[in-house]
């Protein structure tokens, strides 16, 4: 065999441990959802009877249907996890819309309209992303309270926002130092304000933070429990807290097919995100801008 | 079109003073040169100009109006970028235009004015391409073109040919001369290399720590350096510097050279008044390098010029000429002589020194004798 060759077998077989490797991790993080969506299907005879993992013997959407408007929940008079779902939709949607949008424009002007301490406040609004939410749960339901909001889905997005600012800012903010400020310059010059620049120049060059923005924030959102337990009342519990009563209320016999589907009706909105969206993450639109 | 006139221009931020007051009178049509080192303030004092930084202290005006506090969208200035800073989701005809949009300038004459300035820059073909499409070049002519859409009272340039490849950029230097020769716009254009500055300008500052140390044209900057920054900033390979003693000779004012280990005696210029009451003293005497060349006869009639010969250290050849290193008064001495009188490291070469042109300098302020 001639040395190419040799070259050529360890290139190959290097690749095969490689993927061999990335297979097993790709099973290890899929078996779990792959048992979840496996047992959705199956009806709660055959769990009783067989084995507890198997096969569904006929694709059955019973587990679904009761899910989704049929299981008693705590002493609801509306059943499933619907009214839950449709709470979260409202809170999510202009939670992540407007603490997106504040974080954008708090990016802005931290990055090209600096005044005085601005790098201060950058600092003190960092700690936004590090504080433990435990800590801060009781001070904040007495403002909750103040404000008259507490318990409605107000009071959470209002919630939301808060503490969702410190990460938009952070993104927005470390996205924009790295376009350059003659662009903002040269906008001016052309006779552009603020608003104007802000809207026709940064927002058009900002969809790949955008879409991190926003994946972030709607996975935050959606898929948070503390604040979503702690501040809301039966009419305004996200789906979170739904699925842990669906769980939880159950009397009798645990049926794992429709604890299954309603866990998995709780993710797919942010499964979903992620196929739409994920494909913009990571395009670069701000080539040729400067030089290069 | 307009004049401008910089008054005692300050700027500092916090406790550092960047610009410490400047005055410039420039007049309507001119072609002004900012040159100086990186951190000398020559930025800084066109985006004061523009508007883009508020100046500490002093006053702007154009066309004799104070715009010192007029937002810069209303000083009727255009500005073309080192980075260009085009928008880079908009094509090449929005980037034009979008400055004459905010204006609120009609549709037809937005059309026209993108249309003209196309074709006298010759982007007419690039005009429906974002700038990510786009070469170095045509980067830059886009960014000029923007520049001229408005037709400002006043351009300026901020070092925007040093992104490009060193063909492109004499190129673009020669256009943008023409431009100046055809529009007879005033331009402020910053740059730091100093060939640009000499080729380009009507009247160049050469600028340092924050303060002009000398505003005149090109000629007269090159020849008659206001001190020994601006002397060894202009010119390339850079003015020697060497220390001399002045000396009486035979009733005139003489500097002492040795070469070699024998010492010659050089005349002062006639011009240069001032260092003949040095005697006994030691100054900086300030020679370029083309004054410093192979023997050439018919120059020996010309006063102040003096024959030596020199042990030559290094030879640079530059094509047209060859740099060659010598050693006077045991400093290292350039000399920009005839690629065939070159002689070989380590051989004798005989050297004719023109010191007519000879400038000296204070050893310790390096302010002009």
């Amino acid at each position: 065999m001639t040395e190419h060759n040799q070259r050529r077998y360890s290139d190959i077989s290097g690749r095969a441990i490689l993927y061999a490797l990335l297979g097993i991790m790709a099973l290890y993080y899929l078996l779990p959802l792959a048992l979840m969506i496996v047992t959705s299907f199956r009806s709660m005879d055959e769990i009783r009877m067989g084995q507890l993992i198997d096969w569904p013997t006929q694709l059955s959407l019973d587990a679904w249907r009761i899910a989704w408007d049929q299981a008693q929940i705590g002493a609801r008079s509306e059943k499933g996890l619907r009214p839950y779902f449709i709470n979260s939709l409202l809170m999510t949607l202009p939670a992540v819309a407007i603490s997106t949008m504040i974080g954008a424009i708090n990016g802005y002007v931290l990055s090209f309209w600096r005044f005085k301490g601005s790098n201060l406040f950058f600092g003190l609004l960092l700690f936004g992303c590090f504080i433990p939410f435990q800590a801060i749960l009781l001070p904040h339901a007495t403002v909750l309270g103040k404000m008259g909001i507490s318990g409605s889905i107000v009071g959470l997005v209002f919630t939301h926002v808060i503490y969702g600012v410190a990460f938009t800012t952070l993104f927005f903010r470390n996205y924009y130092v790295t376009i350059p400020g003659e662009l903002v310059k040269a906008a001016q010059l052309d006779g552009a304000g603020f608003w104007r620049i802000f809207f026709r120049i940064m927002l058009p060059l900002s969809t790949p933070i955008l879409t991190v923005c926003v994946i972030w924030q709607f996975t935050q959102v959606w898929n948070d429990f503390l604040f979503g337990v702690t501040f809301s009342d039966p009419s305004s519990q996200p789906i979170t807290v739904g699925l842990n009563n669906l769980v939880n209320s159950s009397t009798g016999e645990r049926r794992y097919n429709v604890d299954m589907a309603g866990a998995i009706i709780a993710a797919l909105p942010t499964l979903l995100v992620y196929v739409i969206a994920g494909k913009y993450f990571v395009r670069g639109l701000t080539a040729g801008s400067v030089k290069g | 079109m307009a004049s401008l006139n910089i008054e005692n221009v300050e700027k500092s931020f916090d406790q550092t003073h960047i610009l410490k007051g400047i005055n410039m009178d420039i007049r309507d049509g001119e072609f002004i040169i900012l040159v100086g080192p990186s951190g000398c303030g020559k930025s800084t004092l066109m985006n004061c100009i523009a508007g883009l930084e508020d100046v500490t202290s002093g006053s702007i005006s154009i066309a004799n109006q104070d715009i010192t506090s007029v937002l810069p969208k209303n000083r009727d200035i255009a500005m073309v970028f080192q980075s260009y800073a085009l928008y880079p989701n908009m094509n090449v005809r929005k980037n034009i235009s979008f400055g004459l949009e905010i204006r609120k300038l009609p549709k037809d004459v937005i059309a026209n004015e993108v249309d003209r300035v196309a074709k006298l820059l010759q982007i007419e073909h690039l005009l429906d391409r974002k700038p990510g499409q786009l070469s170095g070049g045509q980067r830059q002519r886009v960014a000029m073109g923007r520049a001229l859409a408005r037709q400002p009272k006043i351009y300026l340039f901020d070092e925007p040919l040093s992104n490009l490849d060193a063909k492109l950029r004499v190129e673009m230097r020669t256009e943008i001369k023409k431009l100046h020769q055809r529009l007879g716009t005033t331009i402020v254009y910053v740059t730091h290399d100093q060939i640009e500055a000499m080729t380009l300008a009507d009247r160049i500052a050469v600028m340092k720590d924050g303060h002009i140390q000398q505003f005149g044209s090109p000629q007269e900057v090159y020849d008659n350096p206001a001190n020994r920054f601006v002397a060894g900033f202009m010119g390339s390979p850079s003015m020697n510097f060497i220390e001399v003693l002045v000396v009486q000779k035979q009733d005139r004012a003489c500097i002492e050279l040795a070469i070699d280990g024998i010492t010659h005696y050089l005349p002062t210029p006639d011009q240069e008044q001032r260092v003949r009451q040095m005697v006994g003293q030691t100054v900086i005497l300030g020679i370029r390098p083309e004054q410093i060349t192979h023997v050439i006869p018919h120059y020996d009639d010309n006063p102040g010029i003096a024959r030596v010969d020199a042990t030559v250290e290094v030879i640079e050849p530059t094509g047209a000429d060859t740099l060659v290193l010598v050693r006077m008064n045991g400093q290292e001495v350039n000399c920009r002589v005839d690629p065939y009188e070159a002689r070989q490291p380590g051989q004798v070469m005989t050297l004719m020194l023109n010191m007519g042109k000879a400038v000296f300098f204070d050893v310790d302020s390096g302010e002009r004798i």
